[in-house]
């Protein structure tokens, strides 16, 4: 079974090498393909309002899709991890349960930058794990298919390359999209991909300029990000310095609003609640945030995390020490929005090099 | 004639040398252009990290809230009128304040840049004599503070701090506002339903993540009703009912108290326009109590003190 | 692919009142469906999410041993801010919960085997170590544990928990039970005194065994400190802990204890392992 994969993977390999696969489509079609898309699938895309905003929704019309944009304001991980999600509904005396989530129908989201597509397999280690599969979360990961968009322009307050992910990173994708400016240059990753690609019509074959040329916007647009974060020892310490007073510096212009949690692709803190009128009630799942005070707060009125100084610690050693001992890698993707939208404009990178500077 | 900033360093430098504060909460440069941040400084050495300029939006009086140590605070005319809510609420004692107040024409709302530069982004930026010069990746504008300020300056009545301990430079003229109930008025036009319609799609936008209250100097309640368990009031997800009963419930306890800084706008991450409820209470307040929140130490909110003379005409 | 946030339905049997001041009850739940019996299996010291539709969900530590199955006991102390442990204290027999588990990673009794059992139990945070004195006491597994010692503390004689099984424990020979109140009691005839002194003046020998430690945090702490003057190294000190938890399963993110979630990689942690988490506990 094993030879069999590594055979797939080097024929595909092979053809990618050779730009066989590889396809364009003029930029004046892609609201076409798209609508071709719409019309099998449940298609999300970046949609925007009012121009400025943009936001992942479904759409039913490609011309609906902005796909020219920096990055969504909310991360897209409320297409597999809503805000407010069921779990089952009950009614007096008995429960029907909301069995295994409806089938959901297959989705396709196109337009996910790398940094967020990188964000949903940081996530699937926490709700896919071997012992307890989060059902709400996998089904929806299972049914759909990602076309990750190359991000040519990276914000200034983007730092993915700081991470050692990068705007043209192909990770996690199922086909892999550049903006080669009067067309879009479509690379299958996946097989689901190949398979995807090869049913969509009107698509032409890449030519081997519009290969390099876009090789030459990955090379530009890394070249665009300028923060570095020094991650060498980082987790080391991390380790020496949890007592420290530094954390009492770190956190006092926190707010402690969580908007860094809610808008941030790795962050999956929820809470439970059970919401009820009359005799008919429902279990739903809600996002919540490890920087609320009643986050960790018992009913005996003891709380393991008193102040904001321990929720700013929880927050910087889950991304940068306890998620790396337990998974080897990095909660964070890099993708700024947690430095855009802080009101106190709280910058992560920049207590990381505060951390990294102590003696 | 020195510039307000080096008068403001000045001043916080004495206080620290002169050990008459324990810190000096201000602002200091944001890591990111357009972007100035809360900064906290204990060495009479740190004053040259203070900076004073049309990007220093944060409502710093929030800092002032459980502290334990004497603080000097950098405060505008909004900020200023908040503390004096707080005092007034027995929040603070005045003793371990020290209010360095700062007349203020207005500070920038970041987002119209982006707006008006078509979502683009700004690199540098830096502010002088009333220009802003916003720099980015094959663009560089020029552009007119006055232009582009915050909604809740446009409608400011009390530019100068109405109270404070150390008033750094002089009084500027108070203004009538540019746009004071403009949108409000609107709003009250409208009908029923259309009102409806369109708070439900503001609110609808809203993840409750309560920033907004978190950045509110005047929500300061160890537990916030909508956090209560025993009993519940409201649900927590974003069932539209929930979400609005949360900003309403929150607007009535701003009543009589807020002092429309526009803390809670800039800190809410979906942009909802929360100023509409707010501003709109502020306008009954003026109109049936001809009160307005935050102008005197000793004064209190009018749903929270009483007269003889208060009207009676309704009772039966 | 079972749903693991899906409660299975249990019946309230049976009610116990467990001490004077009636913060405490035991209750006894049994599986509805008689499936969801069978298929329930679980170690001393794993935990259950316990729910009752439109109040909430809680974790509470098995208190029956895993050798008695079909009915299960756990003891709730009530918080007058809990809303759940107040709604269950107000609940009567026959009515319906829901029930999630087993869940955390229980006591270590595969390295218990053929070691002594030092159980340090202080206030009601005796629940699942009856669990594990019952399982090791049973004609099954006795004989693969060493001496068992069950040094229990509590404020005053109304306070003790599980009198019956402490009466009936005290009559066996294969197990030592001590007893210890914090002030003289008129016919008390157990020892007198806080716990960590108490443990001092009986000094348990370290060899060959283990401690396992729940209480109040002021009393862990303490006799921890005689424990480590009598000689017991911080790998064979075994402790439970508690945390706020809502999903039981390591994806809500609330009961980290550093790089560990208490609800997965506990709540039973040797010392050694506390120790190595970051400062935090």
């Amino acid at each position: 079974m094993k030879i069999h994969l590594w055979l797939l993977f080097l024929k595909m390999t092979l053809k990618i090498l050779l730009g066989e696969l590889m396809k364009t489509i003029k930029k004046d079609k892609i609201a076409k393909l798209l609508d071709f898309l719409a019309d099998k699938y449940e298609l999300f895309a970046p949609t925007s309002k009012d121009g400025l905003v943009v936001s992942f929704e479904r759409i039913e019309e490609g011309k609906q899709a902005k796909l020219r944009f920096y990055n969504s304001n909310e991360a897209p991980k409320k297409l597999f991890f809503p805000q407010s999600e069921t779990l089952f509904s009950y009614s007096k005396g008995g429960r029907e349960t909301v069995p295994e989530p409806k089938t959901e129908q297959q989705r396709i989201i196109f337009g996910l930058k790398p940094c967020d597509t990188k964000s949903l397999s940081l996530l699937d280690k926490v709700f896919d794990t071997t012992d307890f599969k989060d059902p709400y979360y996998t089904q929806k990961r299972g049914n759909t298919i990602i076309f990750t968009l190359a991000c040519n322009r990276p914000q200034s307050s983007c730092f993915c390359t700081a991470l050692g992910l990068g705007p043209f990173l192909k990770e996690g994708a199922d086909v892999f999209v550049v903006d080669l400016d009067d067309k879009y240059l479509f690379e299958p990753i996946t097989q689901t991909g190949e398979d995807l690609l090869k049913e969509i019509p009107g698509l032409e074959e890449a030519a081997e300029k519009d290969i390099s040329y876009a090789k030459e916007l990955a090379g530009g647009a890394e070249a665009k990000i300028t923060t570095k974060i020094q991650l060498d020892s980082l987790k080391e310490k991390l380790d020496e310095i949890f007592n420290e007073s530094v954390w009492d510096e770190i956190h006092q212009k926190c707010l402690g609003c969580g908007v860094c949690t809610y808008l941030c692709p790795t962050c999956h803190c929820f809470d439970i609640v059970d919401e009820q009128v009359n005799d008919k009630g429902k279990r739903i799942r809600i996002w919540d945030s490890c920087m609320y005070p009643a986050f960790t707060l018992e009913a005996s009125g003891h709380n393991p995390k008193p102040t904001g100084k321990e929720r700013m610690r929880q927050r910087i050693m889950h991304k940068f020490n306890y998620f790396v001992e337990t998974y080897d890698e990095i909660a964070c993707v890099g993708c700024g929005r947690c430095l855009r939208n802080c009101p106190a404009c709280m910058d992560i990178t920049k207590v990381i090099e505060q951390i990294n500077n102590l003696k | 004639m020195m510039d307000l900033q080096t008068k403001l360093r000045e001043e916080a430098k004495r206080l620290l040398e002169e050990k008459k504060v324990d810190v000096v909460i201000g602002y200091e440069d944001g890591s990111m252009a357009l972007r100035t941040t809360p900064c906290f400084v204990k060495d009479p050495r740190d004053v040259e990290r203070l900076v004073w300029n049309a990007l220093c939006e944060n409502n710093l009086a929030k800092y002032l809230i459980g502290r334990t140590n004497k603080a000097a605070v950098i405060a505008k005319g909004c900020d200023v009128r908040s503390i004096v809510v707080l005092i007034n609420e027995k929040q603070l004692e005045k003793e371990n304040i020290i209010i360095i107040g700062m007349p203020c024409a207005g500070i920038i709302d970041r987002k119209k840049i982006y707006a008006y530069l078509g979502g683009a982004d700004v690199k540098q930026a830096n502010i002088e004599n009333g220009i802003i010069n916003v720099k980015g990746d094959g663009f560089e504008e020029k552009l007119n503070v006055h232009d582009f300020l915050h909604d809740s300056c446009l409608a400011c009545r009390y530019r100068n701090p109405v109270f404070c301990d150390i008033l750094v430079g002089e009084e500027i003229p108070e203004v009538e506002p540019k746009d004071e109930y403009g949108k409000i008025d609107q709003l009250e036009e409208k009908s029923s339903k259309e009102r409806w319609q369109y708070f439900s799609k503001e609110l609808s936008k809203c993840v409750r993540c309560y920033a907004c209250r978190q950045a509110c100097p005047l929500c300061y309640c160890k537990t916030c009703f909508v956090d209560q368990s025993f009993p519940t009031w409201f649900g927590k997800s974003t069932d539209i009912s929930d979400t609005f009963s949360f900003h309403l419930v929150r607007a009535l306890h701003m009543t009589g108290r807020c002092v429309d800084c526009g803390a809670c706008v800039r800190a809410c991450p979906n942009n909802i326009d929360l100023r509409m409820l707010t501003k709109k209470i502020e306008k009954d307040i003026k109109e049936l109590f001809d009160s307005e929140a935050g102008l005197s130490i000793g004064e209190n909110t009018p749903l929270a003190s009483f007269s003889e003379d208060d009207p009676q005409d309704f009772i039966g | 692919m079972k749903n693991p946030y899906l409660p299975i339905p249990v019946r309230l049997n049976k009610v116990t009142l467990e001490n004077e001041a009636k913060d405490l009850k035991t209750f006894d739940l049994a599986f509805v469906n008689p499936q969801d019996a069978k298929a329930f299996k679980f170690v001393a010291g794993q935990f259950a999410m316990i729910s009752i539709n439109g109040i909430g969900e809680a974790p509470f530590g098995i208190a029956s041993s895993p050798m008695n199955g079909g009915v299960l006991q756990f003891t709730v102390k009530r918080y007058p801010r809990g809303v759940l442990t107040t709604a269950l204290h107000n609940l009567s027999v026959s009515q319906v919960l829901g029930l999630r588990g087993p869940f955390g990673n229980g006591y270590p009794v595969k390295e218990l085997e053929s070691k002594n059992i030092l159980v340090v139990g202080g206030g009601f945070a005796l629940t699942t170590l009856r669990s594990l004195a019952n399982y090791v006491l049973h004609k099954k597994n006795r004989a693969k544990f060493g001496k068992l010692t069950m040094f229990v503390a509590a404020r005053n004689p109304g306070e003790m928990l599980y009198k019956e099984d402490l009466e009936e424990w005290s009559k066996r020979g294969d197990i030592e039970v001590i007893q210890t109140i914090d002030n003289p009691v008129e016919g008390w005839k157990g020892k007198v005194g806080y716990a960590a002194p108490v443990l001092k003046e009986l000094a348990p020998c370290p060899e060959n065994t283990y401690a396992v430690v729940c209480g109040p945090a002021i009393m862990i702490k303490t006799c921890l400190f005689v424990l480590f003057e009598l000689g017991f190294p911080p790998e064979r000190i075994v402790t439970s802990m508690e945390m706020k938890m809502k999903c039981g399963i390591g994806k809500c993110g609330r009961c980290n204890i550093g790089s560990k979630y208490v609800c997965m990689d506990g709540p039973v942690f040797t010392h050694k392992q506390l120790q190595e988490l970051s400062g935090e506990y």
